[in-house]
């Protein structure tokens, strides 16, 4: 492929974010180049599940954020033309003991005021609705705009639907310096392939952005935090939503209800988490865990896991596990992601650091780093999400 | 390993079986940037079934290298992953102190 010598953005980073900004800033009318060191999704957007969840946000901005974002994958369904198996299947987040369903009826105030369609399932229609659930359980909070996707054919979709529109783009073309002028701005990359000239760089390399960030002389704070999930083969699926489990999300708010739990769970920061995926699989998670740049699964975690999943759902022991997988999500101090421009370092953007949630919110998180870069206003305040935070406190 | 070329020339062959995909579809994922056995897993599903790529990985590494003329030894292989076949899930039993001495 020829090089277009002078591009008006670059976007670093193959994943669904980097996919994202690339359609985002070409719809918008940019002559854009992405490049990727490896294949598209061959990083975290590869190394996850699909969920796209709000109803285990904190109510609020970064519930909001996920509400807007949800929706445009339903806009994007009528745009792209590759299957990316979006379905709004809901989810329901299991209430096993009387101090988490206060905590939990208590936030689902907050949430409903977020205009989250979210209501308490008793425990007779939680077994009607789950049979398969173990006994004992109290109840469930319903989500019913929930919904989960393939994570890297939306990358996929979203690129194939960005290079029709004239997007360049560059995989297993790794960036190898970013370039300069004498004033500090943004004047070029280099690759392996050769020089390109741009006024604008984006970073979307998830877990590793701080690498490009060095390049450009920024220290950002993103850790890459392994999550392993299994496989579990395709046969009658035990359960047609996403589920999870509320004591996580009270544990988070209520440390001393973890306290007596057992010990991987903590260390492997486990938590139950299924998914049935649209294939007729189904995803086991999850665990949180800062392991370097180890993409590995590990049998302490993956038993964990599944000793969880069986907690809860007991006739997945019958069931067979095909495989394991393990990815980065990109960890920020604060929980939320970066989606700004970098003043020291003009016409040099990232947009990265969403841990978890890069997929769910991924369309939002390319048109608001569009809207920026446009100097358009933004679908909802980015003042959360700038990179100058970090240097405040 | 060898293949018999005649055996895979037709496109409407089914390569991976647990889920069904064809040559043609293949050869579709190689035209859309797949370079690897990685590439032609994540657009078409082969080797994402029940075997893992057991079966087709052998047939699917020769399509790559004759489209892209890639020597088949410089191939990479398919990321290996735990279990090395499909196993119950009961079978995940006992905590982290069965390990230690």
């Amino acid at each position: 492929m020829t090089l277009n010598n002078n591009l008006d953005a670059v976007v670093v980073g193959g994943g669904v974010i980097g996919a994202s900004c690339a359609y985002f800033l070409t719809k918008a009318g940019m002559k854009v180049g992405l490049f990727e060191k490896g294949d598209i999704a061959s990083g975290s957007s590869g190394g996850c599940d699909g969920s796209i969840m709000a109803q285990d946000h904190q109510p609020g901005y970064d519930t909001n954020l996920t509400i807007i974002s949800n929706k445009m994958y339903k806009e994007l369904l009528k745009e792209l033309d590759w299957d990316i198996e979006y379905s709004e299947k809901g989810s329901i987040l299991v209430i096993e003991t009387e101090d988490e369903l206060k905590f939990i009826l208590d936030r689902m105030k907050q949430q409903l005021a977020c205009g989250l369609p979210v209501r308490f399932v008793d425990k007779d229609e939680l077994y009607q609705q789950e049979p398969l659930l173990a006994p004992g359980f109290l109840g469930a909070i319903e989500c019913s705009s929930d919904a989960a996707c393939m994570p890297i054919q939306v990358a996929i979709a979203l690129v194939r639907k960005a290079r029709s529109l004239g997007a360049e783009i560059h995989t297993f073309e790794e960036v190898n310096d970013v370039k300069l002028d004498k004033k500090g701005k943004i004047s070029g990359i280099v690759t392996v392939e050769g020089e390109i000239s741009t006024s604008r760089v984006i970073n979307c390399c998830g877990a590793w952005a701080p690498f490009l960030g060095k390049m450009v002389s920024l220290d950002i704070p993103i850790t890459p935090r392994r999550g392993q999930l299994v496989v579990v083969e395709q046969t009658a699926q035990v359960g047609h939503r996403i589920m999870c489990e509320a004591h996580y999300i009270v544990a988070k708010f209520h440390p001393e209800l973890a306290e007596g739990a057992d010990s991987d769970i903590l260390k492997y920061g486990i938590a139950f988490n299924f998914e049935p995926t649209a294939s007729g699989n189904m995803l086991l998670g999850s665990c949180r865990e800062f392991a370097g740049y180890d993409t590995r699964t590990t049998l302490p975690a993956i038993r964990a896991i599944v000793q969880r999943a069986i907690h809860f759902i007991p006739s997945l022991k019958y069931l067979h596990c095909i495989r394991t997988y393990a990815g980065l999500r990109p960890y920020t101090p604060d929980h939320l992601s970066i989606v700004s421009q970098v003043d020291e370092v003009p016409g040099f953007y990232i947009a990265a650091g969403a841990e978890g949630d890069g997929i769910g919110i991924a369309p939002i998180t390319g048109l608001l780093m569009s809207q920026i870069i446009l100097g358009q206003k933004t679908t909802i305040d980015t003042y959360p999400l700038r990179w100058s935070r970090f240097s405040e406190s | 390993m060898s293949v018999n070329q005649n055996k895979i020339d037709n496109e409407d062959l089914i390569i991976c079986r647990c889920e069904e995909i064809s040559k043609k579809e293949i050869l579709e994922a190689i035209a859309d940037g797949a370079r690897d056995l990685r590439g032609v897993r994540i657009r078409t599903r082969a080797g994402m079934g029940l075997c893992q790529g057991r079966s087709c990985e052998v047939l699917v590494r020769k399509i790559i290298s004759q489209q892209l003329g890639t020597n088949l030894k410089e191939l990479p292989p398919s990321t290996i992953r735990p279990p090395v076949r499909p196993i119950e899930l009961r079978l995940f039993r006992g905590n982290n102190n069965d390990f230690k001495q």
